[in-house]
C-alpha cells in the first residue's frame, strides 16, 4: 500500500496531460515516493477536497517513479479531472484489488479483447506481458472503438506489431475516410485471429456491452469459463472491501476483483449491469 | 472460372467438419469468382443465386439508407460465408457486399446444393448448421453494434 | 480466561462511580425515551443502570463505527472505554464487523483503535423484547466469547465471567479493591434456570420463523411479487440499516487537504451502487429492498461464514412504515 493507512493518500503531481480522444485524457503522474502496483490492480485517485474515483493505471508496472492514468469524461468528478493542468497535485490510495495473474499465462497464447477505455488497463497488461514474452507463445490484441478518432493510444499498435510474438488488430463500428482496417464490432476480429483455443487465455476489458457480447462469443467459440478473464467495473469507493458500494453478489469487486474469471462470477445476479 | 479441387477446399476454415465426400460435392457445384477493389458483389435487395465463401482478400457488408449513402457495417474474414439469403426463398439479399481489396470468393450454386441436401441429409444438416451459425453471429454483432449506437 | 467473580450490586455501582471519575469513559443502559439506551455513566447515574433486560436501542457497532468520522486525522488519542450492557446478539454481530474491518491486509485503524480501547461487559437477557428472535439464528440470549466479560445477575449479586485476556486483566485490577471475590460455578444452576426461561419464551414466540440457512434459500428462490408487496410502503429512509448491529456500509467524503470523512451509508439509499456510466442496479425500489435481505441472509454468510442477522429485531421496531422482516420471511416459507 502507498501509505500506512488505508484512507491516507500518497501525493502525486501531474507532469503531463495527453489528449487521447475528444473524451479521454491520459495524466502522467509523479508520486512523492515510488509507487508499486501489479497489472490489473487499481488506485483511488483523489481530486483534493472534491472527490475520488477508481482507475486502473495504464503504465508499465515495472516503472515505479511515474504513473499513467487514463480518464474518460463521464460525469461530475471526471469532468473536474479533465480541467487539471500540469503541476497540480492529486492523491493516490492503493494499489487495490486482484490484478491479472500473469503467471497463469506462461506457455499459453494470450488473446486480449479490448474496447473503448478498456484499453487503459490492457496497456499496462501488455507492458507486463512484453516483459515476460519469452514465457508466452503468442499475444494477440483485438481492439474495437466506435470510430478511428475514438481509438486511444494510437502509437501503441505500431509499436506492438514490431515486437516478436505480438499481433494487433483494430476494428471500428463506424469507419471514417482513410480507414482501411476492419469495420464492425470487435467480435468480428475473433474469426480472423485463429487462436489455439485449448491453449489460450482470453482477457476481456471494456464497456459492459462489449464485455457481455465478447464473453458470449468466446464461450460459443469453445473457450471454457476459466479461460476468460474479466475486469469488472463497479462503483468502487473505499477500495478495501468495507464500504459496500462495489458489492456484486457476495463479492467485493474492489477486493475479490476487479479481475475475475468468468467461472467465478457467472452465477452472480445482474452480472452485466 | 474453374472451381477448386476438393483437396484445396480442405484448407478453408468454413469446411472444417466436412468429409471428403462432402467436399467432392461442393467442388462439383462451385466456381471461383474474382473481384477488384470497390467492385460490388451484389446490392441490397438484389436477387442472389450463389452462396459465397471468402477465400482471399477483404469484403465489407453494409446497408444503404438513401441513394449513394452506403453504411459499412462489418468486414468479412477469409473463410466466412456471405449471401446466405441465396438458400432461402425469395433469394433476395438483405445487404450489399463490396470488395475492399482484390478478392477471390468461392461461389456455390444454391439451387444445386439444395438438391444435394435432399440426396444426403447429413451433408444438408451440417451445411444448414454452418449457415445458421453465420447468421447467428452476424445478428449478435448487429445487436452489439446497435446497443453501442444507442448508448453514449 | 473463564474466571468467575462475584460482586454485590451496590458495591458494583460504587465501583463504577470510582472508575467513571478516573481514567474510563463508561457507557451503560438506562431507561429513557420509553425504552432502554446507553448513556455516559457518571457518579450520579451509575445507580440508574438497567441490567439483564433486552436491550439498548443503540447497537454495539456505534461505539466502533461512529456515524461520521475523520479517518485521516493523525493518531487519535482516545480515553479507555467500558461498555456495559450489549446483549449477546450485538456481540455476535461484532464477529462479522471484525472480519470486515480487521482483515490483515487492509486493517481499518480507526476501528482497531476503538476495539482495542474498549472493554465490553456484555449482559445476559432475562427479559426479551417483543421482536427479539436471537435463538432462531442459533444465538443464545446470554453472551459467550466475543466479549471481554459477561455479566449475569442473581438476587443481590452480579456474577462476572471473563472471556478474554483483557477481561482477566481488568478483573484482576478490580480484585485489588477487595470488593470482588472469586465465585464458583454452582451459581450457574440458578442462572441457567433464568436463561432457560427466556429461551423458552423466545422459542415459543418465534416458532414459525425458519433459521438462517432456510431463510437464505427461500429468499434466493423467491419471485418478484413478495418484494413488490413489502417494499410498497418503503421510503428508503435507511433506518433499518442505521439501527442494524451488522450493517456497516459507508461513504468516503473528500475534504480539503486530502482529508477524508467516513460517513454511515446504506444500500437502501438510491444511487448506492450507481456506476460512472449511469447504470444503477439498485434503482428499482423492490430490487433495492430485496438487496438488503440477500446481503444479510445469503451473501455475507457465504462470504464470511458468519451470521449477518442476529435476530435483534431492531429493524422491525425502527421501520417508520412498520414493515416487518419476520412477517415477510414467514410469508416466504
Amino acid at each position: 500500500m502507498a501509505t500506512e493507512s488505508i484512507y491516507k493518500v500518497l501525493k502525486a503531481s501531474i507532469e503531463e496531460v495527453i489528449d487521447e480522444s475528444p473524451l479521454i485524457k491520459t495524466f502522467v503522474l509523479i508520486p512523492e515516493s515510488p509507487f508499486k502496483f501489479k497489472t490489473g490492480e487499481f488506485i483511488e485517485l483523489t481530486l483534493n477536497g472534491f472527490g475520488e474515483a477508481p482507475f486502473t493505471p495504464s503504465s508499465s508496472p515495472l516503472i515505479t517513479d511515474k504513473l499513467e492514468v487514463t480518464i474518460m469524461k463521464t460525469g461530475y468528478v471526471t469532468e473536474k479531472f479533465h480541467q487539471l493542468k500540469p503541476g497540480e497535485l492529486l492523491g493516490i490510495r492503493g494499489p487495490f484489488g486482484r490484478g491479472y495473474p500473469v503467471e497463469n499465462f506462461f506457455g499459453k497464447e494470450v488473446l486480449i479483447l479490448g474496447g473503448g477505455c478498456g484499453l487503459a488497463p490492457i496497456r499496462s497488461l501488455l507492458f507486463a506481458l512484453e516483459d515476460i514474452r519469452d514465457k508466452l507463445k503468442r499475444v494477440v490484441l483485438c481492439y474495437g472503438s466506435k470510430t478511428p478518432t475514438d481509438c486511444i493510444y494510437k502509437p501503441l499498435f505500431s509499436r506492438l506489431n514490431k515486437i516478436d510474438k505480438f499481433e494487433t488488430y483494430r476494428s471500428v463500428d463506424k469507419p471514417e475516410p482513410g480507414w482501411n482496417e476492419t469495420v464492425g464490432v470487435v467480435t468480428t476480429l475473433l474469426d480472423k485471429v485463429n487462436m489455439k483455443i485449448e491453449n489460450t487465455i482470453a482477457v476481456v476489458c471494456g464497456p459492459p456491452i462489449m464485455m457481455k457480447f465478447g464473453t458470449i462469443r468466446l464461450l460459443e467459440m469453445g473457450y471454457k469459463d476459466d479461460q476468460i478473464y474479466l475486469s469488472m467495473e463497479k462503483n468502487m469507493s473505499c477500495g478495501v472491501g468495507k464500504c459496500g458500494h462495489c458489492m456484486m453478489g457476495e463479492f467485493f469487486v474492489c477486493k475479490d476483483g476487479p479481475v475475475f474469471t468468468y467461472g467465478e462470477v457467472k452465477n452472480t445476479p445482474d452480472l452485466w449491469k | 472460372m474453374t472451381g477448386l479441387e476438393f483437396g484445396e477446399l480442405k484448407n478453408i476454415s468454413f469446411f472444417n467438419d466436412y468429409s471428403d465426400d462432402h467436399l467432392k460435392i461442393i467442388s462439383k457445384i462451385s466456381t471461383i469468382k474474382e473481384f477488384k477493389v470497390k467492385e460490388i458483389l451484389f446490392e441490397q435487395y438484389d436477387q442472389v443465386s450463389d452462396l459465397y465463401i471468402l477465400l482471399e482478400g477483404t469484403l465489407s457488408i453494409g446497408i444503404s439508407l438513401a441513394k449513394e449513402k452506403r453504411i459499412h457495417l462489418s468486414s468479412v474474414q477469409p473463410g466466412q460465408l456471405i449471401s446466405w439469403s441465396a438458400i432461402f426463398e425469395p433469394q433476395i439479399s438483405t445487404a450489399w457486399v463490396m470488395a475492399t481489396g482484390p478478392t477471390k470468393v468461392l461461389a456455390i450454386d444454391a439451387k444445386k446444393i439444395q438438391m444435394e441436401f435432399k440426396r444426403d441429409c447429413e451433408f444438408g444438416f451440417l451445411t444448414m448448421l454452418k449457415i445458421a451459425k453465420t447468421i447467428s453471429n452476424r445478428l449478435s454483432d448487429t445487436r452489439f453494434n446497435l446497443m453501442n449506437q444507442l448508448t453514449v | 480466561m473463564n474466571n468467575l467473580y462475584k460482586i454485590n450490586r451496590d458495591e458494583w455501582f460504587r465501583l463504577l462511580q470510582t472508575l467513571s471519575a478516573s481514567s474510563y469513559n463508561i457507557f451503560a443502559p438506562v431507561r429513557k425515551n420509553g425504552g432502554i439506551d446507553y448513556i455516559s455513566i457518571d457518579v450520579e447515574t451509575s445507580n440508574e443502570i438497567v441490567y439483564n433486560e433486552a436491550k439498548p436501542a443503540t447497537p454495539l457497532k456505534m461505539f466502533f463505527l461512529p456515524v461520521k468520522l475523520n479517518v485521516t486525522e493523525s493518531k487519535e488519542v482516545l480515553k479507555k472505554t467500558i461498555i456495559i450492557g450489549p446483549p449477546a446478539c450485538d456481540v455476535e454481530g461484532l464477529k462479522l464487523l471484525d472480519l470486515i474491518y480487521l482483515d490483515e491486509k487492509f486493517t481499518d485503524e480507526t476501528y482497531l483503535l476503538r476495539r482495542e480501547n474498549s472493554l465490553i461487559i456484555s449482559t445476559d437477557c432475562y427479559k426479551s423484547q417483543e421482536n427479539c428472535h436471537c435463538t432462531t439464528y442459533g444465538i443464545n440470549p446470554y453472551p459467550e466469547k466475543g466479549c471481554d466479560i459477561s455479566l449475569s445477575s442473581e438476587k443481590d449479586n452480579h456474577y462476572l465471567m471473563t472471556w478474554s485476556e483483557k477481561g482477566d486483566k481488568f478483573m484482576k485490577e478490580l480484585s485489588s479493591t477487595g470488593k470482588i471475590e472469586k465465585a464458583d460455578n454452582t451459581i450457574f444452576q440458578t442462572i441457567t434456570t433464568l436463561r432457560k426461561k427466556v429461551i423458552n419464551d423466545l422459542n415459543n414466540k418465534n416458532d414459525r420463523l425458519p433459521g438462517t440457512e432456510t431463510t437464505g434459500e427461500k429468499i434466493k428462490e423467491s419471485g418478484k411479487d413478495i418484494w413488490k408487496k413489502y417494499s410498497s410502503k418503503c421510503v428508503s429512509c435507511g433506518a433499518c440499516s442505521a439501527i442494524c448491529p451488522t450493517c456497516s456500509c459507508f461513504l468516503l467524503i473528500d475534504r480539503p487537504a486530502f482529508e477524508k470523512i467516513k460517513q454511515q451509508d446504506t444500500c437502501q439509499y438510491p444511487a448506492f451502487e450507481r456506476v460512472a456510466g449511469g447504470d444503477d442496479p439498485l434503482k428499482e425500489l423492490s430490487i433495492r429492498f430485496k438487496n438488503r435481505y440477500m446481503c444479510k441472509y445469503v451473501w455475507k454468510p457465504q462470504k464470511f461464514n458468519a451470521i449477518a442477522c442476529t435476530g435483534c429485531g431492531r429493524c422491525i421496531e425502527a421501520c417508520i412504515a412498520k414493515i416487518s422482516k419476520n412477517e415477510l420471511i414467514m410469508e416466504l416459507v
